[in-house]
C-alpha cells in the first residue's frame, strides 16, 4: 500500500541533500497559524494519506494575510479535513511571483528509478512539458533535460538559472536514487529572485 | 557478463555455419521445412547441409536424409528446428548430444500462446548443453555474406538484400521480413539479419553485444517490442552506442498514466516515457516509423559525422528548394549564410540567372558542370556542415554525367552528402547508381531532412555534446 512520507521528515531529508524548501510549520489551531504568519502572506494546506490532489479538492488556501482571513480559512480547512482523518494542517510562507517547475521521481518496472523535470504547477498534466531520464544522472543529462523542454526559455533564460536547475536536479535525483521511495513530487518548486524554494513535497513509499 | 561472452562467441556459428542440419526438413512444397531447404539451395549455401526427418524419405532435393541429428556423425554448426513445439525439447536434447554449436527454433507454439512450460524446457536444455538458441517463434537468421538463410520465406516471394554493412534485428518476424524485402530494393546492403521471436535464450542484450563488436556491421537497426533485461540493456548500451549507431524502433507504445500513480510524476512518466528516456540518454537513434529505419540506416551506413546543423541545399528545381528549406527548419536544421569567398567563387562559375544564396537554385537546365562547381564550392565553405543535393532527373540537364559526378564527389566523404530525387523509372536508374556507390538518396526533402537531423544528433552524442 502506498503511503505518504511525513512532510517535516521529507523536509529534513531534502535539506540533507542540499535542497531548500519553503519555511513551513505544522499548526494546531488558527492562532498558531497567525503567529507563524507574523504579517507575511501564508498558505494553509491539509496533508492526509486520503487526499492526493490537494488543490483540486479545495484543501489549499493561498495568499492569507489578515488574522481574520487566516482564522476563517483554518476553520474551513479543518471542517473539510474531518473526513480525511488522520490529517495535519501545515502553514507555509508564500512566494508570490515565480516560475513553477516540477522535479519528480518514479520507478519503471523495466528500467528502474527515473527522474523527471518539467514545467510545474497545477497545469503540469495539461501542458505535459517534461523530460525523463534514468537514475543516476550526470550534469550532461541534467542539461540535456533542460534543453529538451519547450519551456526552456521560461524556466532557464540564462546560464546561471540553467546551472541552478541542473544542480538542483542532480541533488534531487541523487536523493531519490539513494532512497527506498517509489514516487517523488517536488511540485511546485518556485523559481524566484535568482533562487528557488520547494513549495510542495510529496514522497511516497 | 561471462555467460554473455560465451554466447557472443557462439553466435558466429549461427551466423556463419559451415554445416547446417534442418530438423523437420520436408519434401512437400508449402511446408516450412521444405521452404528452408529450398532457400539453402537457392542462396547457394556452400557448407554441408543435412536434412533431418524420420518419415522414411531417403533424399530431399538430392541431399541424404537422416532420421536423427545423432546419425549425422559429423560436426554440426547450426541446427534449424522446424518441428511442432511439443517435440522440440526431445529434438533439442539430440542436438545437445550431437554437439551442435547453435540452434534456431523457427516453430511457434511456445510462450506466445501461453505455453510457458515448453519454453522453460527450451531454456533449461540450452543451459544444460551450453548452446545458444535463437527463437522460438521467429524467422531465424540471414547472412548474405555467409549465404546462410533460415527464413522460411520462398525466394520468389521476398527479395534478398545484397551484402553490406547494415545489421537488422527484429523481434517480430513480419516486420523483419517486410523490411528485408524493402532493403533489397535500396542501394545499401545487409550484414546480418536476426529475427529472435520469443527471446527464450538469446535476447536483445546478447544481440546488441554481438553486433556492436561485429566487424561487418556499421549500423545496427533494431525493431523491438520490449526489453527483457532493462538494466543490462542500458549498461551495455553505454558502450555499444559509442561504437556504432544503433537505430531503434519501439513497437507498442503503451499510454502513460499508470493506474496506481499517486503523484504527478508517476502519472506522466509511463513505460513509453521510460523507453524514450533510455533511447535519448544512452545514444540510441530513435525511429518513429518503419520508413525511418530505412532512411536512417542508409545515412549512417555511409556518411561521415557532422555536429553542426547548417545545411546547404543545391537544387535544380525551385519548388523543391522551398520544400527542402521548410523540411530543414521543421527538423531543427538551418540554412546558413554562404561565406564571402564561396559567394565569389559561385558568382564566377554560375550563369547570371543563378542567385548566389541558399537554397542554391542552379536552374532547370543545370548539367554536370554546374553541379560539380556548386558541390566543390559548398564543401569548402566553413559555414556549411552538410549538403543536400536536390537532383531532379526530369530536367533537361540532369543525366548520367550528373549522377556520376555526385558519386565521385560523395566518395570523398568530406561532409555528409544526401541526394533528393523524386521520380520513377528514368530517375531510379540513376538513383540506384548513386546510392549503391554510397550516397544515400531520398524521395522527398522531408525524408532527407529527418535523416540528416538524426545523423547530426548522433554525431553530437558521439562527440560528448549535449543533444
Amino acid at each position: 500500500m502506498t503511503s505518504l512520507f511525513d512532510y517535516d521528515k521529507a523536509k529534513v531529508l531534502l535539506n540533507k541533500y542540499g535542497i531548500k524548501s519553503i519555511e513551513s510549520r505544522y499548526v494546531n489551531n488558527a492562532e498558531d497559524a497567525i503567529r507563524f504568519s507574523k504579517g507575511d502572506d501564508i498558505v494553509l494546506k491539509v496533508l492526509s494519506q486520503k487526499a492526493i490532489h490537494k488543490s483540486k479538492s479545495g484543501l489549499v488556501k493561498l495568499g492569507l494575510k489578515e488574522d481574520q482571513e487566516i482564522r476563517k480559512s483554518y476553520n474551513e480547512l479543518s471542517r473539510k479535513a474531518s473526513k480525511l482523518k488522520p490529517y495535519k494542517i501545515i502553514a507555509q510562507k508564500m512566494v508570490k511571483n515565480g516560475i513553477e517547475i516540477i522535479i519528480g521521481g518514479s520507478v519503471d518496472v523495466q528500467f528502474g528509478k527515473m527522474v523527471l523535470l518539467g514545467l510545474g504547477g497545477i497545469y503540469v498534466e495539461t501542458f505535459r512539458d517534461f523530460a525523463v531520464r534514468l537514475c543516476p544522472i550526470n550534469k550532461q543529462d541534467a542539461l540535456s533535460m533542460i534543453s529538451q523542454l519547450r519551456s526552456k526559455k521560461i524556466i532557464a533564460p540564462d546560464k546561471k538559472s540553467e546551472d541552478m536547475i541542473a544542480n538542483l536536479l542532480l541533488k534531487a535525483s541523487k536523493m531519490f536514487y539513494n532512497s527506498d521511495f517509489s514516487e517523488l513530487d517536488l511540485n511546485p518548486i518556485m523559481l524566484h529572485d535568482g533562487t528557488y524554494d520547494a513549495v510542495d513535497i510529496r514522497l511516497l513509499k | 557478463m561471462n555467460d554473455q561472452m560465451t554466447k557472443y562467441a557462439n553466435l558466429e556459428k549461427i551466423m556463419e555455419p559451415k554445416s547446417v542440419a534442418v530438423i523437420g526438413a520436408s519434401e512437400k512444397p508449402g511446408k516450412v521445412g521444405n521452404a528452408i531447404m529450398q532457400n539453402y539451395v537457392d542462396v547457394g549455401f556452400q557448407g554441408k547441409l543435412y536434412p533431418v526427418n524420420n518419415n522414411g524419405i531417403d533424399k530431399i532435393m538430392g541431399f541424404k536424409v537422416y532420421k536423427s541429428i545423432l546419425d549425422v556423425k559429423s560436426e554440426i554448426d547450426l541446427a534449424v528446428i522446424s518441428v511442432p513445439a511439443e517435440i522440440v525439447p526431445k529434438v533439442m536434447e539430440e542436438c545437445g548430444k550431437a554437439k551442435a554449436k547453435g540452434i534456431v527454433i523457427v516453430s511457434g507454439g511456445f510462450s506466445e500462446v501461453g505455453n510457458t512450460g515448453i519454453q522453460e524446457k527450451v531454456v533449461s536444455i540450452s543451459k544444460k548443453y551450453n548452446i545458444p538458441v535463437i527463437g522460438p517463434n521467429c524467422l531465424g537468421v540471414m547472412d548474405p555474406r555467409a549465404r546462410n538463410d533460415t527464413l522460411f520465406l520462398p525466394t520468389f516471394k521476398i527479395d534478398r538484400p545484397k551484402i553490406g554493412g547494415v545489421s537488422f534485428v527484429s523481434q517480430s518476424g513480419s516486420v523483419g521480413s517486410s523490411i528485408l524485402d524493402l532493403i533489397s530494393s535500396e542501394g545499401f546492403g545487409l550484414a546480418r539479419f536476426i529475427s529472435y521471436g520469443n527471446a527464450a535464450v538469446v535476447d536483445e542484450v546478447d544481440l546488441l553485444n554481438y553486433l556492436s563488436k561485429d566487424k561487418y556491421t556499421n549500423v545496427i537497426v533494431y525493431y523491438i517490442e520490449g526489453v527483457k533485461r532493462g538494466r543490462e540493456f542500458v549498461e551495455l548500451a553505454k558502450t555499444a552506442t559509442k561504437l556504432k549507431p544503433v537505430v531503434i524502433l519501439k513497437g507498442g507504445v503503451t499510454p502513460s498514466g499508470v493506474n496506481a500513480a499517486h503523484s504527478h510524476t508517476a502519472s506522466l512518466a509511463g513505460s513509453a516515457q521510460a523507453y524514450e528516456a533510455v533511447f535519448r540518454q544512452f545514444g540510441f537513434v530513435e525511429a518513429e516509423t518503419l520508413e525511418d529505419l530505412l532512411y536512417f540506416a542508409k545515412i549512417f551506413d555511409t556518411q561521415p559525422f557532422a555536429t553542426g546543423n547548417r545545411i546547404a541545399i543545391i537544387t535544380n528545381g525551385g519548388g523543391h528548394g522551398v520544400l527542402a528549406t521548410d523540411a530543414l527548419y521543421k527538423n531543427g536544421l538551418v540554412l546558413p549564410e554562404l561565406s564571402k569567398s564561396t559567394q565569389k567563387e559561385l558568382r564566377k562559375s554560375m550563369p547570371p540567372i543563378v542567385n548566389i544564396r541558399l537554397p542554391l537554385d542552379i536552374g532547370g537546365d543545370a548539367g554536370e558542370q554546374r553541379f560539380v562547381a556548386a558541390l566543390e564550392a559548398l564543401s569548402k565553405d566553413p559555414n556549411v556542415d552538410a549538403i543536400m543535393s536536390i537532383t531532379l532527373f526530369q530536367t533537361p540537364g540532369a543525366d548520367e554525367k550528373v549522377a556520376s559526378s555526385i558519386v565521385e564527389f560523395g566518395s570523398r566523404k568530406e561532409k555528409p552528402l544526401v541526394v533528393v530525387s523524386t521520380g520513377s523509372t528514368y530517375t531510379r536508374s540513376h538513383t540506384n547508381l548513386i546510392e549503391s556507390s554510397g550516397v544515400p538518396v531520398y524521395d522527398s526533402p522531408d525524408q532527407a531532412a529527418r535523416a540528416l537531423a538524426a545523423l547530426i544528433k548522433y554525431s553530437r552524442y558521439r562527440k560528448g555534446m549535449i543533444t
